[in-house]
């Protein structure tokens, strides 16, 4: 026998019988499709997110150091 | 599109190669038929995208997921064992036996043996070559690696097979 004759052989024990092949075909035609949706329709994990004003960042940080300095002073005394 | 059409149609072009390259990662039956199950549950999943593409590239698509779930920890660590249970009883399906039977069953468990101890690139490669009835090109194309190296792969997974023969041969001689 020839080393290819014999390669056949071990492939021959190895590869998947027709009629498992079968089963598999058909357990996988009964497994249903996913329908893709309309676009239009966001997922709820893709919904659009409420965004802040994009002067928010400059507006907080304003008042942030205007706070820092006010703490800073001396406090008044009442007349 | 007939789905279901299109998908017999690309299950028999490439369920034999597919099993042939989990044979070769994991050792073979049942680890392999789960595996390419799971493959093709993709295909069936991604038809439409499928369909668009040339025969290349929906082997290149096909192997592409085979690789990805043939790398997936788990589930190499879940096959190893089965894999290797599986190799060494191969070949389980041989017809029963007459003398040259015997004598043919017996060598593919030597070939069956050889191979489980060649390196996993040369035995994923021979394996598609073998059993998965690709060429070169094709398990080029599957495996993403020059043609070259198939044929390199090839031929030192055939030299150790020879080798492997040959202490066979020479020691049913001295019996």
């Amino acid at each position: 026998m020839s080393l290819d004759d014999d390669l056949a052989a071990w492939a021959a024990g190895v590869r998947l019988p027709d009629d498992e092949a079968d089963a598999i075909f058909r357990r996988i035609i009964a497994t249903p499709v996913p329908v893709p949706g309309p676009a239009a329709v966001p997922s709820p994990a893709h919904a659009a997110v409420p965004r802040l004003a994009p002067s928010w960042w400059g507006d907080f940080s304003a008042g942030f150091a205007a706070r820092m300095i006010d703490s800073t002073r001396p406090v008044r005394r009442a007349a | 599109m007939d789905s279901e059409a299109e998908f017999r149609r690309l299950y028999q072009a490439h369920r034999v190669a597919v099993h042939a390259y989990f044979t070769g990662r994991t050792g073979g039956h049942p680890a392999a038929a789960d595996l390419m199950q799971d493959v093709f549950l993709r295909v069936w999943q991604h038809l439409d995208e499928l369909a668009d593409l040339s025969e290349d590239r929906q082997r290149a698509w096909i192997f592409t997921v085979a690789r990805n779930l043939a790398v997936d920890a788990y589930r190499l660590q879940h096959t190893r064992a089965a894999a290797e249970q599986a190799l060494a009883r191969e070949p389980a399906r041989t017809p029963p036996p007459v003398s040259t039977a015997v004598l043919a069953a017996e060598r593919a468990a030597v070939v069956g043996e050889a191979i489980r101890r060649l390196p996993e690139q040369q035995r994923v490669t021979l394996a598609l070559a073998a059993a998965g009835e690709l060429n070169s090109t094709e398990i080029a194309a599957a495996l993403g690696v020059p043609a070259g190296t198939v044929r390199y792969r090839l031929s030192l997974a055939r030299r150790y097979l020879a080798e492997a023969l040959g202490h066979y041969d020479d020691q049913e001689e001295e019996r």
